[in-house]
């Protein structure tokens, strides 16, 4: 059942502080965005002052969800909700709890491109990394529409997006192996381009995360099926040759 | 992981020791239960909840037939303890009352001594043969009311001079004197303090190892806090019954979802 076809609490003060929580998350989704690309392309500008902004942002974000959990435990302490009331505290704590890790990742994105712009540029990586990060700012951006809106399929459309996500890590993967096999030289550069990559390729599992919640908020019940998964560089080495 | 998620708390499938069908309650022309069916189940606490007037405590009288003093109140439908039909002529309604409990809102202790308002059952029931054997059957109930230390030096002291708490675990142990096989509790904690409340709640929860438990409560906590199924009624008519994690976590209907949460809907 959607929120809209929900009345109003007949408490009015119990609607105010369930919206203003969401506002919260609201807030630091956007924050968390804009860190995203933020970071990105500061390592393709090669731009060490917005990296910088990025590395100082994050404490806004973790304020944020020390703040979002704050109103929950309140809100749960002092109007004991339930139901539908019960399942949004619930998945605002987790969804917080996601965002603050996506803005840690994009944090260390920042602080590796610090330490990438001391070193020559890998040809063309960086454009891809850039063209990653914004697969996962659309996905997050539509996991949060998801969650305002109530929509399942968009949830569910954003679960099954983080399969193309993993095939760009994989790929990038590939590339950074082949480079260092290429030129020792290329290591240092490309270990903190990896990690970059695997960084965004977790921003991508902690916005599943967050559609899943989403999916939990209106039906009650979490997701069963197994989403497709495509980082296969842990299991299968051959694959990353 | 999964093996006993809260939603499917003591989901065990039991007995069933009431059942109703087609239940329908008349106040003359006023038609107070709307073709009810339900099954409640042994050794189970069961939760009515619902706004004043959705006929919570109309049904919950219906199973030990407290409506039959009413005049005006017609009721209709199958009513089955254990698979007999307690409407039957043949029935004797003080019985059935032995065998299905009932405690109310307000503590009633009758105005004689704490011993008195226990035996007092047993004695009409015939329970005992003797002294000793009443004085038996007396400690062990108020032992399961929870309030057998309290008053264990004063048996003899009037049972309306204790605490409201104390008087709503006298009545409980009234109630359960008689060796009943199903306790219906009428808002039995609405006049008790928190601390009082939780003495009752800790005590329902024992009393379902042997009884068959139904609560009316407009606390819809106390409801989830102590029942492991709950039915939500609304206008004469049983909208929905199920697990009680289940209910408060994610009921299926509308009208559910708006009482629980407080919603004007």
């Amino acid at each position: 059942m959607s929120e809209s076809t929900k009345g109003p609490h007949i408490v009015r003060s119990y609607d105010r502080d369930l919206e203003a929580i969401q506002a919260l998350i609201m807030k630091m989704g956007g924050l968390v965005e804009a860190a995203i690309l933020e970071s990105a392309n500061s390592l393709e500008a090669r731009d060490e002052e917005q990296a910088e902004r990025v590395r100082k942002g994050d404490k806004a974000i973790d304020a944020l969800e020390e703040q979002v959990n704050e109103e929950a435990a309140r809100l749960l302490a002092l109007r004991q909700p339930s139901a539908g009331d019960l399942r949004t505290v619930l998945t605002v704590m987790k969804i917080s709890a996601n965002l603050e890790r996506v803005g840690d990742y994009a944090k260390n994105m920042a602080k590796r491109t610090g330490v990438l712009l001391q070193m020559a540029p890998i040809e063309g990586s960086s454009g891809a990394i850039r063209r990653m990060a914004k697969a996962v700012e659309i996905m997050l951006k539509d996991a949060l529409d998801a969650y305002i809106q109530r929509d399942v399929e968009l949830a569910q459309d954003v679960r099954l997006r983080d399969h193309e996500v993993d095939q760009m890590y994989n790929a990038l993967f590939r590339e950074f192996l082949t480079f260092m096999m290429e030129d020792p030289r290329n290591i240092t550069a490309c270990m903190h381009l990896h990690f970059i990559a695997k960084n965004i390729e977790r921003m991508g599992d902690h916005v599943t995360s967050i559609a899943e919640q989403v999916i939990y908020l209106v039906t009650g019940e979490l997701p069963e099926d197994e989403r497709p998964k495509a980082d296969r560089t842990a299991i299968d080495p051959t694959t990353a040759q | 992981m999964y093996d006993n998620p809260l939603t499917k708390r003591d989901a065990v499938t039991k007995e069933v020791k009431i059942s109703a069908r087609g239940c329908q309650v008349y106040y003359g022309d006023t038609h107070a239960i709307k073709d009810v069916d339900v099954d409640i189940e042994d050794k189970t606490v069961t939760a009515f909840i619902g706004p004043s007037g959705c006929g919570k405590s109309t049904f919950l009288r219906c199973l030990n037939r407290m409506n039959d003093t009413i005049d005006v109140c017609r009721v209709e439908g199958d009513i089955r303890l254990d698979g007999e039909d307690i409407y039957d002529p043949k029935v004797d309604p003080v019985q059935l009352r032995a065998k299905v409990g009932m405690v109310f809102q307000k503590p009633n202790p009758f105005p004689k001594s704490i011993y008195d308002n226990v035996a007092y059952g047993p004695k009409i029931h015939g329970m005992s043969r003797n002294k000793a054997e009443l004085d038996e059957i007396v400690e062990r109930a108020l032992r399961r009311g929870a309030i057998w230390d309290e008053v264990k030096d004063r048996l003899d002291a009037p049972g309306t001079g204790l605490s409201g708490g104390q008087q709503q675990r006298l009545c409980i142990a009234r109630a359960v004197a008689t060796e009943p096989e199903v306790l219906l509790m009428d808002e039995p904690c609405s006049a008790l303090d928190p601390i009082a409340t939780a003495q009752v709640e800790e005590l329902i929860d024992e009393l379902r190892e042997q009884y068959s438990v139904v609560i009316v409560t407009h606390s819809m906590q106390q409801a989830a806090r102590v029942s492991q199924k709950t039915a939500f009624f609304h206008l004469g008519n049983l909208v929905e019954y199920g697990e009680t994690g289940q209910i408060f976590t994610n009921p299926q209907d509308p009208r559910t979802e708006s009482y629980i949460t407080g919603r004007i809907g």
